[in-house]
């Protein structure tokens, strides 16, 4: 076979089939402890939406306005909050903020998601609930610059700090161009001369 | 040799140790104490080879708690340049001759951080090096095969580092100087060593 023909990817792409989009039905819950769980807790905050996703694993999506509320709420089923994870969508200018919890008594995993603005985003603090939401709020002020209204240890990046270096986990933060003016040109595997092609 | 005398050091290549210079090279060769500053993955490598598997022991190498008394400094995995000023300030602290090992190849091109923004892609900028063990993670055995060739390097003489960073002291200056900012020993370094 001739090694420089092409592999024939227009051929593959017309052999996929279209997926059909299976149609979102409005959740229902079902009959088992995760049901029961996000039922009791629906009830007490008809503001949040909730599902089970799988077994041991329930969802809920909260507008960020009563998200202390909800979580106040949440915290006597769920003792643990094991994480803030934050996703960054840049073209709908959002951050996303999942808080995970765990519930101890009943081995349950919840997300709990809530959108807020880009543009000068903040967040009331839950470091009341769960103290350990320090170093999580922290975390996500770092890399991606939501302040957490009432946390006292917002401080500068724990790293370096430098004033460009403040957001690094960010779509809109231009890497590579921060690396180069860093540590010099000369290391990386973008060397136009491929003298220092490394690795 | 005689120029170099006024230059701050200690100069022990002086005209009458030379006669003993072989046995010194052995003495130094049989003897290396690790100062081992294990920053990243590679440390998980440093167990085996200090326990019976290995036995680093029986080449008379021993890990070092203190700068003052090492021979060898061994930094195992990635440099954050917050670990490059501490990396700095222990090596400038060991005593002459010192030889530098560098493992795996974060330090030496970046590895797989590469690209990351705290990551220091080339040690060798920043301290003088002797020699390097490439692999991500290299084995308990590729480390000793490093350590036999500090060992042959000791040896014959080209273990040099200590005299480089000596002697091109302004190049390494300017490339801290360049990363950290001017001031960076007056302002960081003296929070943790009173005496700077
Ligand atoms: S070279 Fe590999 S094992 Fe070593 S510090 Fe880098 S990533 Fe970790």
């Amino acid at each position: 076979m001739d090694m420089n023909e092409k592999p024939k990817v227009e051929e593959k792409v017309e052999e996929q089939k279209p997926q059909e989009v299976p149609e979102v039905e409005a959740p229902k819950l079902p009959d088992t402890k995760e049901g029961k769980l996000v039922a009791e807790l629906l009830e007490k905050a008809p503001y949040a939406e909730g599902n089970v996703r799988r077994e041991r694993r329930v969802e809920f999506k909260v507008p960020a306005d009563r998200i202390k509320e909800f979580l106040e709420l949440a915290s006597e089923k769920f003792e643990m909050l094991i994480q803030i994870s934050v996703v960054d969508w840049l073209k709908e200018g959002e951050f996303e903020l999942v808080y995970q919890l765990w519930s101890v008594s009943e081995s349950v995993h919840a997300f709990v998601r809530t959108r807020i603005p880009r543009e000068n985003a903040k967040m009331p603090t839950v470091m009341d609930i769960w103290p350990v939401a320090e170093t999580y709020e922290r975390e996500a002020h770092e890399f991606f610059g939501i302040v957490f209204e009432g946390n006292p240890r917002l401080g500068p990046f724990i790293l370096e700090p430098r004033e460009h270096e403040k957001h690094p986990l960010r779509k809109d933060f231009n890497m590579i161009g921060y690396v180069k003016t860093i540590y010099g040109e000369d290391f990386d595997r973008y060397d136009e001369s491929k003298t220092n092609y490394v690795i | 040799m005689s120029e170099r005398k006024n230059d701050g050091f200690i100069n022990y290549e002086l005209q009458e140790f030379k006669l003993f210079e072989p046995l010194f090279k052995w003495a130094r060769k049989k003897s290396l104490w690790i100062v081992a500053f294990c920053t990243g993955c590679g440390g998980i490598e440093m167990p085996p080879l200090a326990t019976a598997r290995y036995d680093f022991e029986r080449f008379g190498i021993m890990p070092n708690p203190a700068p003052r008394m090492g021979d060898l400094f061994l930094i195992t995995g990635y440099v954050t340049p917050k670990t490059l000023k501490r990396i700095i300030i222990t090596y400038e602290m060991m005593q002459d001759p010192k030889y530098v090992m560098i493992h795996g190849s974060c330090p030496i091109n970046g590895g797989v951080y590469w690209d990351s923004y705290n990551v220091v892609k080339q040690l060798d900028k920043y301290l003088p090096v002797d020699v390097a063990i490439a692999g991500c993670m290299p084995r308990a055995e590729a480390v000793m095969d490093g350590i036999m060739e500090i060992m042959r390097k000791i040896e014959d003489g080209t273990a040099d580092g200590w005299k480089r960073y000596r002697e091109n002291y302004e190049y390494y200056r300017k490339n801290q100087d360049e990363l950290f900012g001017e001031g960076w020993r007056e302002k960081d370094a003296r929070r943790w060593l009173a005496w700077i």
